[in-house]
């Protein structure tokens, strides 16, 4: 009988073919930058992303009352002059914006055209933020990508399945079908005197170095924050224990909302995974860093400010750990017990343990 | 009224809580479930008074610390296991041999006397008795006895309260794969059943590490597979080596494979979490209820119906046609050759590079119902491929041999070395699931795409893991 001729190849040479094939399905499946997820991203049509990139900053410069021209369009959408123009002319031959002297308005209808984008944009960054594992500084960029090319049925029954949202993960207002969105309130951290104490609003989360920045140094919306003092150049102030010194720049970045008749919390939080075993202490509240599924899941176990858990016992390789809490034992991994926050009785009680 | 009135009210209305929205903020949902413990906790004070519970508590914090202890903790689960695996196959062998003494010893050649004696013709009896009829009774012969064993003692224990505390040990290590502690659950149950072990992901709450459970419990070496690990170990691991020690290198074979097993199925769970599962919701928390004596006959009542039954009625559906398929793909000649023979030789070439042959290439497509017909199938098809005479029960009937020799005669007549029979064992691990599991999966996942990568993920990695022993081998012995 004839050998037929894949038998008569070397096994050395077998094995290089064998490997070879491994490395192409590698360099075809990997994610993200893999040969199908970059003939996925060439499908994305590159026209309408720039218009309703152009609909969305001009109406973000509506909403801070500053003044848009091809300049600014050029520079937020990082595209040269000329293209900026020529997508300029567009909108305004779409009836979509007017143009007086240099400064650029939305019509009516761009005004509702960007809205549209904009709710469809914070919608699916609320969805990322509450309904995946994604990184904080990954909302965005995907949120980016996606409002162009999902529907807004998709989103609508998005937003329908979250319990129609109203604000975004960065404390943004999501506007309403209709394109009502509130007015701006607050104001920016760089604004605010010494001595003062507010509550952050909103995290601006562009441009995206200093959103990263931001994240990374801990501040999230909803932190507490008491300004300690303004020098040129510098703002001091205190977050949760943890003292922050920001350039104007930075700090421009952050909005707060002024609180007056609450005395600003100085005492920094003890973290749940802090409690040695036996220790009881009382909930002071979650990080808004646990968000979403992970974070009802806990409010439904018993974890709410002022109920009280004990650590009882520790798993075989140390990591989770059994808490008491409301009468039943929970496992908590330490990750998830970092994001705790308690306040520790006076005096602890220690059962005899070990 | 006036509908268009009320129409108008109803957005106004609407309109006004939009903006009152707003106005309360984010974190309103957090503050309305704080509200709502603290009015439970204030009603809970007035009315409920307790009493006792304490002492019941600290027995059950006694147990813990033992159970969840550093030293002791993962001794007692290793011991506890393989109690419940040893009860399993121990205890299985018996009804196994008389449900198969009566199915198919007995039943067989009386349904097809009976056949005969109504002049039956010879294809139909064929298709209706030696293909659905033997199929489906070599499924519940060897499929119920484990099954009726294994589920209900894993329920007990489950019962007792024991089982979550087996995840909340193992946590860690699923936590580094990432995965949840629970899967630890599912894949034992996994050795048991892939498909009730499918479904026993069921308890863990997070969808992305659920998912994960469901794609990886396929490398838990499951019940239909052991017997086909042990009988390929004996024939081939156990004849390389010193007799003395022939029982002990083939079972050192067959626990090798399945701890590889569990090693592929934290490593792909790991490779899942990273890539294709990375944005996949994920969260964690693990009750640990208190201690209590199992309510047995209710386990065993519910353990029998939910599962046990459930995974044979799906069994048996399938098994069936595949019975018929068995038979015909042996039975209809297109030239001189059966389909199944074509295939053989159209697909060996192939299979030789992955260390296999066309055989077992077309006994693992066609016994896709259920891993327990993989070896019966083997021989009938080494059998009518070989043209062996005066062997097996005739074209299309599967069989079985009692003597592990005779067995080992056949396949060596088959062309089979010791390099077939590990890649076998390897592939055994390593292939698609089962369509019973297939099945149970698309129901459980409600989803095409991850049926889809849950089947051909491990046939890939089977494949690869041949490929690469075949020609490394190769390249060794020259």
């Amino acid at each position: 009988m004839k050998i037929p001729f894949i038998l008569e190849i070397q096994p050395g040479a077998m094995l290089i073919i064998g490997l070879l094939l491994m490395l192409l399905m590698f360099w075809i499946f990997w994610p993200k930058r893999g040969l199908l997820a970059l003939l996925s991203k060439l499908k994305i049509n590159n026209q309408r992303v720039h218009l309703e990139d152009a609909l969305k900053f001009l109406f973000d410069c509506e909403y801070k009352n500053t003044i848009c021209n091809v300049n600014s369009i050029a520079g937020n959408l990082n595209i040269n002059m000329e293209q900026a123009s020529r997508l300029v002319e567009r909108l305004i031959s779409m009836g979509l914006i007017t143009m007086n002297d240099e400064a650029i308005r939305l019509t009516d209808t761009g005004r509702s055209n960007s809205l549209r984008v904009i709710r469809v944009h914070r919608v699916w960054e609320k969805y990322l933020a509450d309904e995946t594992s994604m990184a904080p500084a990954d909302w965005h960029n995907e949120a980016d990508r996606l409002e162009h090319f999902v529907t807004v049925e998709d989103t609508e029954k998005l937003a329908a399945q979250m319990g129609h949202p109203v604000y975004d993960p960065h404390g943004d207002p999501i506007p309403t079908i209709d394109g009502e969105l509130p007015s701006p309130k607050g104001k920016p951290l760089n604004q605010m005197k010494a001595g003062e104490s507010g509550v952050i609003i909103h995290i601006e989360d562009e441009p995206k170095y200093i959103y990263e920045q931001l994240v990374v140094q801990g501040l999230y919306p909803g932190m507490q924050v008491y300004v300690i003092h303004v020098i040129e150049n510098k703002i001091t102030f205190a977050a949760n224990g943890e003292e922050y010194t920001f350039t104007p720049l930075f700090a421009a970045h952050l909005t707060v909302e002024l609180l007056s008749d609450k005395a600003p919390e100085k005492q920094k939080h003890d973290l749940l995974s802090s409690l040695s075993m036996g220790e009881e202490a009382e909930i002071a509240g979650i990080s808004p860093h646990c968000r979403g599924q992970q974070r009802r899941r806990l409010m439904d176990l018993g974890i709410v400010p002022g109920s009280l858990i004990a650590a009882e016992i520790k798993s075989a390789s140390g990591d989770p750990v059994g808490y008491r809490v409301m009468g039943t034992t929970i496992g908590i991994r330490k990750q998830q017990a970092e994001q705790i926050f308690i306040h520790r009785k006076k005096e602890n009680h220690y059962e005899s343990n070990e | 009224m006036d509908p268009l009135n009320t129409d108008l009210k109803k957005e106004q209305i609407l309109s006004a809580a939009n903006t009152i929205r707003w106005d309360l903020g984010m974190d309103f949902h957090d503050t309305v479930i704080e509200s709502i413990y603290e009015d439970a906790s204030r009603i809970a004070r007035k009315s409920v008074k307790q009493k006792g519970d304490k002492g019941a508590y600290s027995m059950d914090l006694k147990i813990d610390r033992i159970v969840t202890s550093k030293w002791l903790g993962f001794p007692l689960m290793f011991v506890m296991l393989a109690v419940v695996f040893w009860l399993t196959i121990a205890g299985a062998n018996y009804p196994s041999a008389m449900l198969s003494a009566f199915l198919i010893d007995y039943l067989h050649p009386v349904l097809n006397h009976a056949a005969a004696s109504i002049q039956m013709p010879w294809w139909l009896a064929g298709v209706l008795i030696d293909g659905a009829y033997l199929s489906m009774a070599w499924v519940i012969s060897v499929m119920l006895p484990p099954m009726a064993i294994f589920f209900p003692l894993f329920t007990l224990l489950e019962d007792l309260g024991y089982l979550p505390r087996v995840a909340f040990n193992m946590d860690s290590l699923f936590r580094k794969a990432g995965a949840h502690g629970k899967q630890a659950l599912s894949m034992s149950m996994g050795f048991g059943c892939n498909a009730a072990g499918v479904i026993a992901a069921r308890v863990i709450d997070s969808p992305r590490e659920r998912l994960i459970a469901i794609i990886t419990n396929n490398f838990s070496l499951c019940n239909g597979r052991w017997p086909t690990q042990i009988l390929i170990a004996t024939i081939f691991i156990g004849s390389v080596v010193p007799a003395q020690i022939a029982g002990l290198a083939s079972a050192g074979a067959v626990v090798f494979v399945a701890v590889l097993g569990i090693v592929f199925s934290l490593v792909v769970s790991w490779g899942l979490s990273k890539s294709v599962l990375r944005g996949e919701a994920s969260a964690f928390s693990l009750e640990l209820p208190p201690y209590r004596p199992p309510r047995i006959l209710q386990t065993i009542y519910t353990s029998m119906i939910d599962r046990t039954i459930f995974v044979l009625w799906r069994a048996i559906v399938f098994a069936i046609p595949a019975g018929i398929v068995i038979w015909l793909v042996a039975n209809i000649h297109i030239g001189d050759l059966s389909i199944a023979q074509h295939f053989i030789d159209w697909s060996n070439p192939f299979a030789l590079v992955f260390g296999l042959n066309g055989v077992i290439l077309l006994a693992y497509i066609i016994a896709i119902p259920a891993n327990e017909i993989v070896i019966p199938t083997i021989l009938m098809l080494t059998v009518l491929n070989s043209g062996l005479s005066g062997m097996g029960a005739g074209s299309g009937v599967m069989f079985e041999l009692d003597s592990t020799a005779d067995t080992a005669s056949i396949l060596h007549a088959g062309g089979w070395t010791l390099l077939t029979g590990v890649n076998l064992m390897l592939f055994s691990l390593l292939h698609n699931p089962c369509s019973t599991t297939i099945y149970t999966i698309y129901k459980e996942t409600n989803s095409v795409k991850w049926t889809v990568i849950s089947t051909f993920l491990p046939i890939l990695l089977g494949l690869a893991v041949c490929f690469f022993t075949t020609q490394i081998w190769f390249m060794i012995m020259g």
